[in-house]
């Protein structure tokens, strides 16, 4: 890493909040789309994709709550593809046959932060989401909500997330599997 | 037992000649007042899994937990004895404490103050003198314990019975293959985190026998998994093996990756390092066992297991061997929460124990390509299984689910090494007859049997 830039935080303007925005927006629309394939060109190679448990700690209303011990996804780009592989190549994956409709609703997408690293802007970004689906002829739909910590990335004049982590909101999660990508 | 809200003694017996024919009527799986007399007969009468000694990792450590309806708190007290208590304030039954897990000395109710240390007596009232005089003998208000509490191998279970055998004779002769599967290192076992919880819909009995006695649909459900890769593409794998009926409806699947009998991977993949120390601790027939076959079985009523060795999903060296204990409790007829607890050598390398964790990550638990799949089937069940047809309790009538594979087909191993009356084979429903059996018995608050042919 270059320490010069490394240092040197960039600035957030308005046109990088719009096109990180439009980036995450187009990320969901992959998901809800299915399109998979197209979803997994947008991460990184070295990308980092986790999800610990949420916990419920005794103490003060704002008592840290993650137990980063126990998680549900620790992710690398080439699990991410096996998942998608699985999906797409065989006749059997029965939690995704046929695919439920899905929705990741995204919002409050905040950028935090931005350097460089290793001669590419980074950014450090907030967002929330709701994630809903709808299987079968169902009455009742399922839903997952929490935050999500992203490092977004410019490789080659292109948006990749390079890091993800989910912050679930529910210690009991209210899927009955995590057949999805969030 | 005269009758059970619309449930009669006669029906049970019914159902207990339904299940000598090797079948089991649907209506069960669905039907309120059939849940309502397990939660009774079963959850408050058996052995239920509460907590790993290792989750304890000082005095003061607890965690909370539930036996079917019933809040639980555990607690690690100063001289080092979990003791386990209802999480429920003996003043006025407010719940105790919200939290999972933490370190606490004591635990103060929010409703009127009162406070209790980690042994569970009642040491503060808030302005107690004052209302209640010295005549009220604060001993007659400690929190109240679980009638029985007990380990074996690190794993801590309570009874609701206070008339209940005890631990090991409730285990039987299941404790051999938990001595082989938790025993075979030197500091035994150790949990990854807190464990995993989510809620499926299905009924208990479906994600019991789904674990402990069905390696049957692993060739079909995990299809998927298998052309990808994860697991021997062989359409009879995981059949061979042996399948062991153990007493008090427990057992075990011995299954094997083929039909050699030999392992590709010895020891269950763990590093060859830690060989002489399993050799050292487990005897010759457990040493062998673990040596060429991985476990997935069940402690009657619901707690699942699985001793097995996986890939990464990341990458084609090496499988990763995880042990995996799960609560099946029931929250309603067609509800369960799953909490899923990983486990591993806790004398094996941290880099070791790591792979293990996301090889579990990958393949069980929510997340786990297998397991997402389980979770959407045994829904499928419940969706099936509400309607006047399935509902259908003239037993008359064809609305049964078939058990039948192997029966009076296959003959137990005369020669199998190990306590239980092991078949060699595990694709069979030998042991789901055993566990119904043992069910039916439970719900007829008949005495228990030893394991027995079936």
């Amino acid at each position: 890493m270059k320490q010069q830039e490394a240092v040197k935080g960039l600035t957030t303007t308005i046109e990088i909040q719009n096109e990180i925005t439009q980036f995450l927006y187009k990320e969901a629309h992959l998901l809800d789309s299915r399109n998979y394939r197209g979803w997994l060109d947008l991460l990184a190679e070295d990308i980092v994709y986790q999800m610990p448990a949420r916990i419920t700690n005794e103490g003060k209303h704002d008592t840290p709550n993650i137990d980063y011990k126990s998680r549900f996804f620790e992710e690398t780009k080439q699990s991410l593809v096996t998942r998608v592989k699985r999906l797409d190549t065989t006749s059997s994956a029965w939690a995704e046959i046929s695919g439920p409709r899905q929705r990741h609703f995204i919002s409050n997408v905040f950028i935090e932060s931005g350097k460089m690293n290793d001669g590419n802007e980074e950014y450090f970004v907030r967002s929330n989401f709701l994630f809903k689906r709808n299987r079968g002829s169902s009455l009742t739909s399922e839903e997952l909500f929490g935050a999500r910590e992203d490092v977004i990335r410019k490789e080659n004049g292109e948006w990749k997330v390079a890091s993800r982590i989910i912050y679930p909101d529910q210690a009991v999660l209210g899927t009955i599997n995590l057949s999805m990508f969030l | 037992m005269e009758k059970y809200s619309g449930i009669t003694k006669e029906t049970l017996l019914n159902l207990k000649e339904k299940l000598k024919d090797g079948v089991l009527p649907q209506w069960v799986l669905a039907d309120r007042d059939m849940y309502d007399l397990e939660i009774n007969q079963i959850f408050g009468r058996t052995w239920q899994f509460l907590a790993h000694e290792s989750e304890f990792k000082e005095p003061g450590s607890y965690v909370t937990r539930w036996i079917a309806n019933d809040p639980i708190l555990l607690t690690k007290t100063k001289s080092g004895e979990i003791k386990a208590f209802l999480n429920s304030c003996a003043h006025r039954g407010t719940l105790l404490c919200t939290a999972d897990s933490g370190n606490q000395k004591s635990f103060t109710c929010p409703f009127h103050g009162w406070t209790y240390n980690n042994e569970g007596d009642l040491v503060g009232i808030a302005v107690g003198n004052k209302v209640y005089g010295e005549e009220m003998n604060k001993e007659d208000w400690n929190l109240r314990p679980v009638p029985n509490v007990d380990s074996y191998q690190g794993m801590i279970f309570g009874n609701l019975d206070p008339n209940a055998e005890s631990l090991s004779d409730y285990l039987g002769n299941m404790k051999w293959y938990l001595d082989m599967m938790l025993g075979r290192s030197d500091g035994g076992m150790e949990v990854q985190g807190s464990p995993q919880r989510y809620v499926v819909e299905a009924n208990w009995k479906v994600t019991a026998e789904n674990f402990e006695s069905d390696p049957y649909h692993v060739q079909f459900t995990h299809k998927s998994s298998k052309e990808i890769g994860l697991a021997p593409n062989d359409p009879f794998f995981p059949g061979h093996g042996h399948q062991v009926v153990l007493d008090n409806g427990h057992g075990i699947n011995l299954v094997q990756f083929d039909d050699t009998g030999v392992s590709p991977i010895p020891y269950q993949g763990m590093p060859d390092s830690m060989w002489p120390m399993f050799q050292k601790n487990l005897n010759k027939a457990q040493n062998d066992m673990v040596k060429d076959t991985f476990f997935v079985g069940g402690v009657y009523p619901n707690l699942g297991f699985l001793q097995f060795s996986l890939p990464l999903l990341d990458s084609d060296n090496g499988l990763y061997n995880f042990l995996n204990f799960r609560v099946w409790r029931p929250i309603a007829p067609d509800k369960v929460e799953v909490w899923s607890w990983h486990m591993i050598d806790r004398e094996a390398p941290p880099e070791y124990k790591e792979k293990s964790y996301v090889t579990f990550l990958g393949t069980f638990g929510p997340s786990g390509l297998l397991e997402q799949d389980d979770a959407e089937i045994w829904s499928r069940v419940t969706q099936a299984s509400n309607g006047i047809m399935a509902q259908d309790k003239d037993l008359s009538y064809n609305s049964f689910l078939n058990y039948l594979m192997g029966m009076d087909r296959v003959q137990p191993n005369e020669d199998f090494p190990g306590p239980g009356v092991a078949y060699p084979l595990c694709f069979l429903d030998t042991l789901s007859r055993s566990m119904h059996k043992r069910w039916i018995d439970l719900l007829l608050n008949e005495t228990a049997v030893k394991e027995e042919v079936l």
